[in-house]
């Protein structure tokens, strides 16, 4: 890969659930070393889009590039070996619940390298030192606080030091303090290993302090994708009510609403 | 396209019944074909995942063969056992009326081999292990533990269902030779007290009437019932997803088509090979 | 990644330089642990390391802990901004004896 290439690409993207239109016409793009924060009203699609990066659907339309290999056109060993550069945190944690927190973080280590048991487990401790779990490795999940759980899951994601890191909603549920501090974490990350962050939030305050750029999803649409400075200048009135947050105030057609409320009845 | 449901209820109840009819139809023929994948796809593995950088590990196939096979032990025993003394029981009343109470050996030995033993094996591997696949399989896809299998690179397929196949598939005709010979041990028990027919006797004319056939047949009906049990609960986990309601219906689904599944294959292939 | 492995007496010094990462940091491993067995002192120069991952740093921190049980000396020289971060990030550069140059910590003994 060229390294003035983008880490992310996205370019045309159209996904459906069912035959129900979720993205509509997505493109933008993130540099290596670059923190890109996802935000958008509940239900825009930010979820839907990131399980989309991580090749979990297949799209109607359009292509995925990440590091510089159209993942929608991969064939499954090429995306096997991709996979080792990605790291994800799930908005729940999603660790494993039949192994301890140590297990779930030592796991990609001992599917994908051939590295000394001692190597890993070394590894898999610092990785949890740097997010602060040092000691916690022999709980269970089911022991955690859902903070500590954001956090041992993105001590997994990191454990192959990733170049791509996405994710989910890291201060939804936790107190200011804890997602402070993630968000400080998410920072350090970037720029010590040099990773491309994909964050998706609808924390203001969080994504304005973490983002490089700012993506801004719409009812699937991209109402933005720019730098922190020029959303945060934008005068576009859906930006501006979700900056503002301020309930928004749609036109609306009564003939249309009408019929929402007795379809199917007369 | 189908009508929606919705719209169903609004047409002829003739009609919204025959669309249901197609309906359903359509989608069991589905859950067919994704069986049938699944099980592809988990021999694919088991044969080829050493040379896809994703071996099946022997540790984990170890791990699952205790909780599928030796855990079960007690439980198939029991059931043998008891199964054994009813045919031995049934036997001899019904054979008396022909006063041939002494062929009983031969209706005990036989249908054990060709026929219980697999059966009862067959049911409660369905009823604890079916029920539990579907049960962790189910409860990781809500819990999105699936999804993380899949961005970690670890093919959820290989991971958590090739391992139970290998295991269903060593220990449940292992532990249908152990039903075999617990339930003989259960009717030879029972003649001895009726019939005075001495244990060791029973078991030189068991041995004299049973061919090799017979309970190979017996083991390759369960070498089916462990596809079956294996898959059933497998799909069943990975198809949840409506929450924690969703993974009671899944594991509810996984026994009770499981053990129809088990009688069913049990039918056709006793009809195709004792004819 | 290359390994180069001096005597500097009274210590051994292993010289890593390129990418120390997932496939190469074995080797690393090896040499480093291979050179306290033999009752050395060691040195772990990493100027020219371009690129090191956590299981690069992860092979360090077992030769250091190596090195203690032996009661061994342990450092490492000139250590690259590459790997610097990385040490950093688990707060490693602060356990780590860590020695600008060889004049450092050489003339000492
Ligand atoms: N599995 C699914 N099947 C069908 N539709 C779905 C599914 N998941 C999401 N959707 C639909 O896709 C749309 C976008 O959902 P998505 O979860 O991406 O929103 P979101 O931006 O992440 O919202 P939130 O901030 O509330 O998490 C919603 O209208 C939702 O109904
Ligand atoms: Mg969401």
């Amino acid at each position: 890969m060229n390294s003035a290439d983008p880490a992310i690409d996205v370019r045309n993207l159209v996904t459906h659930y069912g035959t129900r239109k979720i993205l509509d016409d997505i493109s933008f793009q993130a540099r290596q070393g670059e923190i890109m924060v996802i935000m958008g009203g509940s239900g825009s699609g930010k979820s839907t889009l990131l399980r989309h990066l991580l090749g979990l659907h297949n799209p109607t339309s359009g292509c995925i590039r990440l590091l510089g290999k159209d993942i929608t056109q991969l064939d499954a060993d090429a995306m096997y070996d991709l996979r080792k550069n990605m790291g994800v945190a799930f908005q729940g944690g999603a660790l494993f619940n039949s192994m301890t927190v140590g297990e779930n973080v030592e796991l990609p280590l001992r599917e994908h390298t051939a590295l000394d048991g001692n190597t890993i487990r070394i590894m898999s401790r610092m990785k949890l030192e740097v997010v602060n779990l040092a000691g916690f490795e022999d709980l269970m999940p089911a022991e955690l606080s859902g903070g500590m759980i954001k956090r041992a899951a993105l001590a997994r994601a990191i454990v192959m030091d990733p170049r791509l890191l996405f994710f989910d909603e890291p201060s939804a549920g936790l107190d200011p303090v804890v997602s402070a501090e993630l968000d400080e974490l998410i920072l350090t990350l970037r720029d010590a290993m040099n990773m491309t962050i994909v964050v998706v939030t609808h924390e203001l305050e969080s994504a304005f302090k973490i983002a490089d750029r700012i993506t801004v999803l719409d009812q699937g649409r991209i109402l933005m994708s720019d730098t922190v400075a020029a959303v945060r200048a934008s005068d576009n009135q859906r930006i501006r009510s979700l900056l503002d947050r301020t309930p928004r105030n749609e036109a609306m057609d009564p003939d249309e609403y009408m019929e929402r409320l007795t379809r199917e009845i007369f | 396209m189908l009508p929606s449901r919705r719209a169903c209820r609004r047409l002829d109840p003739v009609l919204a019944f025959v669309a249901q009819v197609g309906q359903r139809s359509l989608q069991s023929l589905r859950e067919v074909g994704y069986h049938a994948a699944l099980l592809a796809e988990a021999f694919y593995w088991l044969l080829l995942g050493r040379w896809r950088r994703q071996p099946v590990r022997l540790r984990a196939v170890f791990k699952e063969a205790i909780g599928v096979g030796v855990n079960a032990i007690p439980i198939v025993a029991l059931a043998s056992f008891a199964t054994g003394m009813m045919l031995a029981i049934q036997g001899i009343y019904t054979l008396r009326t022909f006063g041939a109470e002494g062929q009983v050996v031969l209706g005990i030995s036989l249908s054990v081999t060709r026929e219980f033993a697999p059966l009862i094996t067959g049911i409660f591997v369905a009823g604890r292990s079916g029920s539990a696949i579907a049960a962790r399989i189910g409860t990781m896809q809500i819990s999105q533990e699936i999804d993380a299998l899949r961005v970690i690179g670890i093919n959820p397929v290989r991971y958590l269902v090739a391992p139970l196949l290998a295991a269903m598939l060593l220990t449940l005709p292992a532990l249908t030779v152990l039903s075999d010979l617990v339930a003989l041990f259960g009717g030879a028990l029972y003649c001895a007290g009726e019939l005075s027919l001495p244990m060791g006797v029973f078991f030189d004319r068991t041995f004299e009437v049973l061919i090799v056939q017979d309970v190979l047949h017996g083991v390759l009906k369960s070498v089916i019932f462990a596809v079956i049990v294996t898959l059933i609960g497998a799909a069943n986990g990975f198809n949840v997803s409506a929450g924690a309601e969703g993974v009671g219906r899944a594991t509810t689904r996984a026994v009770v088509l499981g053990c129809i599944g088990i009688i069913l294959a049990d039918m056709v292939f006793t009809f195709l090979t004792s004819r | 990644m290359d390994i180069r492995i001096e005597d500097q007496p009274p210590f051994k010094v292993v010289r890593l330089s390129g990418d120390v990462d997932l496939h190469s940091s074995p080797k690393a491993r090896e040499a480093i642990l291979a050179c306290l067995k033999q009752k050395s002192p060691l040195l772990v120069e990493l100027s020219a390391v371009s690129y090191m991952d956590s299981s690069g740093v992860a092979s360090l921190v077992e030769g250091y802990q190596t090195a203690k049980k032996l009661g061994l000396e342990f450092g490492l020289v000139a250590v690259a901004p590459a790997a610097m971060n990385v040490l950093k990030l688990a707060r490693l550069d602060k356990v780590f004896p860590i020695h600008a140059s060889f004049a450092a910590r050489l003339p000492a003994t």
